[in-house]
C-alpha cells in the first residue's frame, strides 16, 4: 500500500500543520531524551563519586570486568543503530520490506547485547562474586548498566512491537515519523550506552 | 492609605487588625535575648557571622524602602478613582524603558556587591581557626548519636581500668551532652555521627555545622567569657530531634584545668565508713514529683544563673547514704545498664551505645540537655524515658532494655549512685 | 495561511484505514466522560479541584501544627504525629498544591493563550492528570495504615530514610508517591513544551507570546531537566530499601551527602517551578488591570530565562551547613546572589507596568499586589540566606521556614489565587463577588503576615524547625502564639476564598465576554469557552493579540470569517477521540505502586524463592498498564470533525463524532 502513496509529496523533515515545520513527535522526542540525559548522567555521575571515593576493601574493577566481551558488545550495539537509520530511511522512500529486515536486524543486535549483559551480570555475580548488595561497586554498576539495559529491552519490545504493527499494513510512509522518532530513542540508547562504556569500563584502562 | 471604591469595609477591618498585630509585634518580638539567641553573640565566629545579617539587612532593608515606597506611591497615584476613570481611554501603551531597566540591573548588582564581599571574607573566617590561632587551639570532638552528644576530648588522658588486665590503664576522656571549654581558646570541633544526619548548632558561640556519617566536618568556636550556653541539634533526626539538645560551659584557664583533674579520676566512690548505722535504706519512702509528657526539665532556681548552677552541680551532696549508693553500683551492673553505659571504675561498665556517666552527677542536666539533673528528673527519667524522649533507645516495646524490671528501692539505689557521680 | 488549521486531517478523497480499537468511549456528560477526557479545559479542572482539596488537607496538617506549638511544651501531638504532619505538609503543599494548581492553568490558559484547540498530545496529558493522583493518592495511603504516614520531613534525608532507621512502609510510599509525581510532571512538561513550540496560532511569534505562556515554557524545561535527578535520588533509596544495595549505606560506604546532592539539584530548580507560573500569572494581571501593556517584556522574558538556568547553579545554598568546604560555599553563594538580579529585574518592570497606569483594585489585582509586597519581602530574606555564613546561623531554624512560605505562600500562593480570581469568568462564566472577594484576600494577606512574620524572629532567636515541643524560657512563646494566631486567621481566609468560588460556580453573577478588558487572547473567546476553544483559529498581529483585535474588530471579522470558512472546507472542526486507556495505565500503575510500596515482604516460609504477593501484585499492576498503552497506541491518535451553528453550538450530529480522520 506504500507504493500507491504519493511518495514525492512527503517531506519528512517539514510539517505544515505545526508552528515549526518540525512534527510534534519528533520534538516530544527531543525533550524526553533531554530529561532521561539527565537522568542518565544523574546515574553516571553516582558511580564515578563513588568509583573515585571507594570504600576500604573493595574489589578492583579491573578484576572483575571483562573488556573484550563488553567491546564486542558495544560493537553489536553501534551497528544495530545503523540498522536503526536504515530502517528509518526506508519507511521514508515508503519500503516496507526493506525496513522489516532492518528492523529485524536492529532487534536481533539488542537482543545479541542484552544476552552478553545477561550473561556478564550472571559472570560478576557468580564467579567474580559483585553483586547488587555486597558493596557500593555492585550497587552502583548493576543499577546504572541495570537501567540502560532496561532502556534497550524497552527499545527491543517497542522495536518488535512495529515489526509487528507494520504486518497489520496501517504502517506506511505516512507515519514514517513513528518509526523516526523510535530511532532517536535508539540511537539515543546507544549513546548513552557509548558514554557508560567510556566511564565504567574504559577509563579503568587508561 | 485608601482602598478600592465598591466596598471599603473589609479593607478597614484590615487595617485595624494589622495596626493590632503590629503592636503586638514590636512589643513581643523584639525581645532577642533568648538563651539562644542569635543577637547575643559571645564569641568571635558568631559575632561575624552577626555582623554580615545586618549588612545584608540593612541593605535590603535600604532596598525595600526604596522600591517599596516607588510600589506604594505607584499603587495610590495611579489607581481608578471613579468609574469615570475606570472606563476612560486607556493610558499610553508604552512597552518600557531600557535606560530604566539597564540602571536598575546595574544597582542591584551593585548593592549585591556590598553583601558579597563581607560574605566572602565571613566564608573564610567561619570555616577553621585563623592561622594565628590554630596552634593554641584545642581539640574536641563531637559526635551525634540519636537523641544526645558524645564529647572526646582527644589529647587529654583519662584514668580507667583495663579491661582484659584489671590493671590502671588511660584512655582519652569522654563525657556526653555537656561540652566544657576553656574560655578565650579557640576551639576546634570534629564533627561525627554514629547514625543519621546531626547538627551541632551553640547559636551564641556559632553557626551550625551538620554531623554526616562517612563525611569529617568541623567547626571552631571561642567563648570571649566564661559562660554557659545553650545548644541544639538542628538538623531532623528523628522523632526526637526537639529534645536532643546539649550545653557548652566555657570556663576561665583555672576552673576550667580544676575540671579537667576532677574529670580524669575514675568514677567517685562513696567511702562506707562514714555511713555507720545506716544499713536500711530509707529512701525507700522517698515521694517523687510527677511529671506531665513535654513538661520543661528544669526549675526556676536553675534558669536564673546557669553557670551558678553548674557550679553548684560540682560539689558532692551532703547526706549521701553509702549503702544506698553501694547498691545502686551494683544494680547499675545487674540491670545491664553497664553494657551501654561506660562508667570508669566500676567494673564492666563499658558499654558505648549510651553516654559516659563516670562523671554525671557533675553535670547539670541529663537525658541530652534536655532535664535538669536532680532527683525527681533522674527519677522521671529512667522510670519512663519514652515519656521524655519518644523512641529513644534505652526503652524498647514498653520497658527498659533488656526486658528489665525496676522496683521503687532500684529505682531510688541508681538514683543516689548517679547522684553521686560527682 | 497554509496553517490556519492545524488538526491532522486527511486530505480529501485518500481513504483512512478503519481504526485497530476495541472501544471508543463517545460520553459527553457523566463519570465516564470525565475518566475519559482529553479536553485539555477539563483535564485542568481536575488538576485544579485536586489541588484546593489538597489545600484543605495540607491547611489541617498545617493548623495542627500550630495548634501543637501555640504554647510551650504543648502535649496536642506526640512526636511521631508531629513528625507525620510536618513532612506530609511539605509534600503536600509542594507537589499536590502548588504544582498541580499551576498545572492547571497550563492546562486550561495556556493553549487559549497561544490559539490552540488543545495540547499537542491529548491523551498523554489525560494520562499525566491520572498518574498525578496515582501519586498522590500513594503519598497519602499511609494515614490509613499501621506503618502511619511518612515521617522523615519533605526532603527525606538519608540516612534516615534507610530501612534501618525508618523499617516501615511509609518512607516506601513516599519514595514510590513521589517518584510518580514526577513521572506525570515529567509528561505533562513535554506535552506543554510541544504545544507552545509548535501549535501557536498563525503570527504568534515567540516573543509575542504572553508572559504566562513564557513561564509555561521555562517551567516545563525546569521540570523535564530537574525531575531526574530527584528520580534518581528515589530509585537509590528504594533499590536500598527493597534490595538492600548500599547507595546511601553508610556502613558500606554509602555517601548520604550524595542524596542531598541528587536532591537539591531538583530541589532548587524545583523552587523556581513553583514561582515562575506564579510569575507569569502576575505578570498577565498586572497589565490587565493598569491597562497598560506589560512594562519591558523581554527583559521579563529573558530575565524568566536566567532564573531558571542560574537556578540550576545554586542547589548547594541548601547545603551550606553540610562542609561544603570554603571554595564551593563562595561559588554558591555567589550564584544565589547572582540569582537575585533577574528575580529583582521582574519586581522593577512590574512596578514599571503600574506606573502611569489606571489601577482598576479588583480582586486578582489585589492578591497581585500583595503578591509584589510578600514576594519582596521573601526575595530579601533569600539574599540574607545567601550571604552563607549568615546562613549557618539561619539554615534550618524558623526563620528559613519564614523565608520560605513568603515566597511559597506570600509567592506563589498568592498568585495562583489571583490566577483563579482572574480566570474564573473564562472558566466558568461567572465572576465572584468583590466584597467576599476582597474580604478573603485582606483574611489571607494579615493571617499570612501575621503567621510568618514572627518566625523570622523565632529562627533568630534560635528555634530550630520540625521541632514538635519547646521550653517556654526561650524567648519563643508570645512569637508562637501570635503566628498559631495568624494560621487560623489565614485559614479564615482561605476558607471565605474557597466557599466564595464554590457558592460563585453555581449561583455567581454571569458576566459577559472579556469582563476585565484583557490584553491577550484567550478574553476573545466566550465564556465559559465551548469544547472546541477558536471557533476559527485566529491569526495574531501583536504581542498583546485580543488588545489588538478589540482595537481593530473589523480587520479581525473579516479574516476570521476567512479562515472558518477555510477550515469548513478542509472538513471541519477537528476533535480528538476520548479515550479510556490514559485512566486504566494508571490504574495499572496505582496497583503495582501498591504492591511496590505497601505489600509487605513475602514470608520465606509461605512463599518460597521468588514469588509471593508482593511481586504478584506488582506485576499485575505493570501489566494492565502495558496492555493499556499497547491498545492506547493502537488506538492511534485520531479524532472526529465538528460543525458549528453560527451561535458556537455544535450541529447535531458531530457532537457523536464520526470516524472522520486518521492520521
Amino acid at each position: 500500500m506504500s507504493s500507491d502513496a504519493p511518495a514525492a509529496t512527503i517531506d519528512h523533515h517539514f510539517d505544515p500543520t505545526t508552528s515549526t515545520g518540525i512534527p510534534n513527535k519528533k520534538i516530544l522526542m527531543w525533550a524526553f531524551l533531554a530529561s532521561d540525559c539527565m537522568f542518565f548522567g544523574c546515574l553516571i555521575s553516582t558511580h564515578l563519586i563513588y568509583r573515585l571515593h571507594p570504600p576500604p576493601g573493595t574489589l578492583a574493577p579491573r578484576q572483575v570486568f571483562s573488556i573484550e566481551l563488553t567491546s564486542f558488545s558495544t560493537f553489536i550495539l553501534l551497528m544495530s543503530s545503523l540498522m536503526m537509520a536504515l530502517a528509518v530511511n526506508a519507511i521514508q522512500k515508503g519500503n516496507l520490506k526493506s525496513m522489516r529486515w532492518s528492523l529485524l536486524t536492529t532487534i536481533f543486535f539488542g537482543c545479541i547485547f542484552l544476552g552478553c549483559q545477561v550473561y556478564e551480570f550472571r559472570n560478576f555475580v557468580f564467579e567474580k562474586h559483585l553483586t547488587i548488595t555486597n558493596s557500593i561497586l555492585g550497587s552502583t554498576f548493576f543499577t546504572l548498566t541495570g537501567t540502560h539495559g532496561l532502556h534497550v529491552l524497552v527499545g527491543v519490545i517497542w522495536l518488535t512491537g512495529m515489526l509487528l504493527y507494520s504486518f497489520t499494513g496501517r504502517l506506511t510512509e505516512r507515519q514514517a515519523i513513528d518509526v523516526e522518532s523510535m530511532g532517536l530513542y535508539w540511537h539515543f540508547v546507544d549513546i548513552v550506552w557509548i558514554v557508560i562504556f567510556t566511564a565504567v569500563y574504559l577509563l579503568e584502562y587508561i | 492609605m485608601r482602598f478600592p471604591n465598591p466596598p471599603t469595609r473589609p479593607g478597614r477591618w484590615a487595617l485595624a487588625a494589622a495596626a493590632l498585630a503590629g503592636s503586638c509585634l514590636l512589643s513581643g518580638c523584639f525581645w532577642l535575648d533568648g538563651p539562644q539567641s542569635t543577637f547575643d553573640p559571645n564569641g568571635p565566629v558568631a559575632r561575624a557571622q552577626l555582623d554580615l545579617f545586618y549588612v545584608t539587612c540593612w541593605v535590603t532593608l535600604a532596598i525595600f524602602v526604596l522600591v517599596g515606597s516607588t510600589l506604594a506611591y505607584a499603587m495610590i497615584r495611579f489607581r481608578a478613582r471613579s468609574d469615570a476613570d475606570t472606563h476612560a481611554e486607556p493610558p499610553e501603551q508604552h512597552h518600557g524603558n531600557p535606560l530604566v531597566e539597564v540602571s536598575l540591573i546595574a544597582a542591584s548588582v551593585f548593592s549585591l556587591v556590598i553583601i558579597a564581599i563581607p560574605t566572602l571574607k565571613g566564608v573564610w573566617f567561619s570555616y577553621d581557626v585563623p592561622e594565628a590561632e590554630r596552634a593554641g587551639a584545642y581539640e574536641v570532638t563531637a559526635t551525634g548519636y540519636q537523641w544526645w552528644f558524645k564529647f572526646d576530648y582527644p589529647n587529654e588522658a583519662a584514668q580507667t581500668t583495663d579491661a582484659a588486665t584489671g590493671k590502671p590503664a588511660s584512655a582519652h576522656l569522654t563525657t556526653g551532652n555537656e561540652l566544657v571549654i576553656p574560655a578565650g581558646r579557640a576551639v576546634h570541633v570534629s564533627l561525627r555521627t554514629v547514625d543519621v544526619i546531626h547538627s551541632f548548632w551553640v547559636p551564641k558561640l556559632a553557626g551550625k555545622v551538620d554531623m554526616v556519617p562517612n563525611r569529617g566536618n568541623s567547626l571552631w568556636i571561642k567563648a570571649d567569657n566564661p559562660g554557659y550556653f545553650w545548644g541544639q541539634c538542628a538538623e531532623y533526626c528523628g522523632e526526637s530531634h526537639a529534645v536532643m539538645r546539649f550545653r557548652v560551659i566555657a570556663l576561665g584557664p583555672r576552673e576550667f584545668n580544676d575540671w579537667l583533674n576532677s574529670q580524669m579520676a575514675p568514677a567517685r566512690s562513696v567511702p562506707a565508713a562514714a555511713s555507720t548505722g545506716a544499713a536500711i535504706p530509707k529512701a525507700q519512702f522517698v515521694a517523687y514529683r510527677e511529671f506531665r509528657r513535654n513538661e520543661a526539665g528544669y526549675t526556676d532556681r536553675f534558669d536564673v544563673s546557669p553557670l551558678e548552677a553548674w557550679r553548684r552541680q560540682q560539689v558532692p551532696n551532703s547526706g549521701e547514704d553509702p549503702a544506698l549508693i553501694a547498691k545502686g553500683r551494683e544494680l547499675f551492673g545487674a540491670k545491664t545498664c553497664s553494657s551501654c553505659h561506660t562508667i570508669r571504675g566500676v567494673d564492666g561498665a563499658v558499654g558505648v551505645q549510651g553516654p559516659e556517666l563516670t562523671h554525671v552527677g557533675a553535670r547539670t542536666t541529663i537525658a541530652g540537655g534536655l532535664l535538669e539533673n536532680n532527683r525527681d528528673e533522674l527519677h522521671r527519667w529512667i522510670h519512663a524515658p519514652n515519656e521524655v524522649k519518644p523512641g529513644n533507645k534505652m526503652w524498647v516495646n514498653g520497658y527498659l532494655l533488656n526486658n528489665i524490671r525496676l522496683t521503687p528501692a532500684d529505682e531510688d539505689a541508681l538514683i543516689a549512685f548517679l547522684e553521686s557521680l560527682k | 495561511m497554509e496553517a490556519i488549521a492545524k488538526s491532522d486531517f486527511v486530505p480529501k478523497g485518500e481513504q483512512a484505514a478503519k481504526p485497530l480499537v476495541l472501544w471508543r468511549p463517545m460520553a459527553k456528560a457523566g463519570v465516564l466522560s470525565w475518566l475519559t477526557t482529553v479536553d485539555h479545559k477539563r483535564i485542568g479542572f481536575l488538576y485544579g479541584i485536586s489541588g484546593l482539596f489538597f489545600l484543605l488537607v495540607g491547611g489541617v496538617e498545617a493548623l495542627l501544627i500550630r495548634v501543637q506549638l501555640a504554647v510551650p511544651n504543648n502535649t496536642f501531638l506526640t512526636s511521631a504525629q508531629y513528625s507525620e504532619m510536618f513532612t506530609m505538609h511539605g509534600t503536600t503543599m509542594i507537589f499536590l498544591v502548588v504544582m498541580p494548581i499551576g498545572a492547571a492553568f497550563f492546562n486550561f490558559v495556556m493553549p487559549l493563550q497561544i490559539g490552540a484547540r488543545d495540547v499537542a498530545f491529548p491523551r498523554l496529558n489525560a494520562f499525566s492528570f491520572w498518574t498525578f493522583l496515582v501519586g498522590a493518592i500513594i503519598v497519602n495511603l499511609g494515614w490509613f495504615m499501621k506503618a502511619g504516614a511518612p515521617d522523615a520531613g519533605w526532603v527525606g534525608y538519608t540516612p534516615l530514610t534507610t530501612r534501618t532507621f525508618t523499617p516501615t512502609h511509609a518512607i516506601d510510599m513516599w519514595v514510590m508517591g513521589l517518584q510518580l509525581l514526577g513521572v506525570a510532571s515529567i509528561a505533562a512538561a513535554l506535552n506543554f513544551i510541544v504545544t507552545i513550540i509548535n501549535l501557536r496560532a498563525p503570527g504568534m511569534t515567540m516573543m509575542r507570546l504572553p508572559v504566562f505562556t513564557w513561564m509555561t515554557l521555562f517551567t516545563s524545561f525546569l521540570i523535564i531537566l530537574s525531575f531526574p535527578a530527584i528520580t534518581i535520588a528515589l530509585i537509590e533509596l528504594m533499590m536500598d530499601r527493597l534490595f538492600g544495595t548500599n547507595f546511601f549505606e553508610v556502613s558500606n560506604g554509602g555517601l548520604p551527602i550524595l542524596w542531598q546532592h541528587l536532591f537539591w539539584i531538583f530541589g532548587h530548580p524545583e523552587v523556581y517551578i513553583l514561582i515562575l507560573p506564579a510569575m507569569g500569572i502576575i505578570s498577565e494581571i498586572l497589565p490587565t488591570f493598569s491597562r497598560k501593556p506589560l512594562f519591558g517584556y523581554p527583559i521579563v522574558v529573558f530575565s524568566g530565562a536566567s532564573i531558571g538556568l542560574l537556578g540550576f547553579g545554586v542547589w548547594s545554598h541548601h547545603m551550606f551547613t553540610s562542609g561544603l568546604g570554603t571554595v564551593a560555599t563562595a561559588a554558591f553563594a555567589l550564584m544565589t546572589m547572582a540569582i537575585a538580579v533577574p528575580t529583582g529585574v521582574k519586581i522593577f518592570n512590574w512596578i514599571g507596568t503600574l506606573w502611569g497606569g489606571h489601577l482598576s483594585m479588583r480582586t486578582p489585582m489585589m492578591f497581585a499586589l500583595g503578591f509584589l509586597w510578600m514576594f519582596m519581602i521573601g526575595g530579601f530574606s533569600g539574599v540574607m540566606h545567601a550571604a552563607a555564613p549568615a546562613d549557618l546561623q539561619q539554615h534550618g531554624s524558623y526563620f528559613i521556614v519564614a523565608h520560605f512560605h513568603y515566597v511559597l505562600i506570600g509567592g506563589s500562593l498568592f498568585a495562583l489565587l489571583a490566577g483563579i480570581q482572574y480566570w474564573f469568568p473564562l472558566m466558568f462564566g461567572r465572576r465572584v463577588s468583590e466584597f467576599w472577594g476582597k474580604m478573603s484576600f485582606w483574611l489571607v494577606f494579615i493571617g499570612f503576615n501575621a503567621t510568618f512574620f514572627p518566625m523570622h524572629f523565632l529562627g533568630l532567636e534560635g528555634m530550630p524547625r520540625r521541632t514538635y515541643t519547646y521550653d517556654g524560657n526561650m524567648g519563643w512563646n508570645l512569637g508562637n502564639l501570635i503566628s498559631s494566631v495568624g494560621a487560623f486567621i489565614l485559614a479564615a481566609g482561605v476558607g471565605v476564598y474557597l466557599v466564595t468560588i464554590v457558592y460563585t460556580y453555581f449561583r455567581g453573577a454571569r458576566t459577559t465576554r472579556d469582563p476585565w478588558d484583557a490584553r491577550t487572547l484567550e478574553w476573545s473567546l466566550q465564556n465559559p469557552v465551548p469544547e472546541y476553544n477558536f471557533r476559527a483559529i485566529p491569526t495574531v498581529h501583536a504581542r498583546d493579540g485580543w488588545w489588538y483585535e478589540k482595537r481593530h474588530s473589523a480587520e479581525i471579522e473579516r479574516e476570521a470569517g476567512e479562515h472558518a470558512k477555510a477550515e469548513d472546507a478542509h472538513g471541519g472542526i477537528h476533535m480528538p477521540f476520548q479515550s479510556i486507556y490514559p485512566f486504566l495505565a494508571s490504574v495499572g500503575i496505582l496497583v503495582g505502586a501498591i504492591g511496590t510500596a505497601v505489600v509487605d515482604r513475602a514470608d520465606p516460609a509461605l512463599y518460597p524463592g521468588f514469588w509471593g504477593p508482593k511481586i504478584a501484585v506488582t506485576l499485575a499492576g505493570g501489566a494492565i498498564m502495558f496492555v493499556s498503552v499497547v491498545l492506547w497506541s493502537l488506538e492511534g491518535c485520531e479524532g472526529y470533525h465538528i460543525h458549528l451553528n453560527d451561535d458556537g453550538s455544535v450541529k447535531g450530529d458531530d457532537a457523536r463524532g464520526g470516524y472522520a480522520a486518521g492520521h
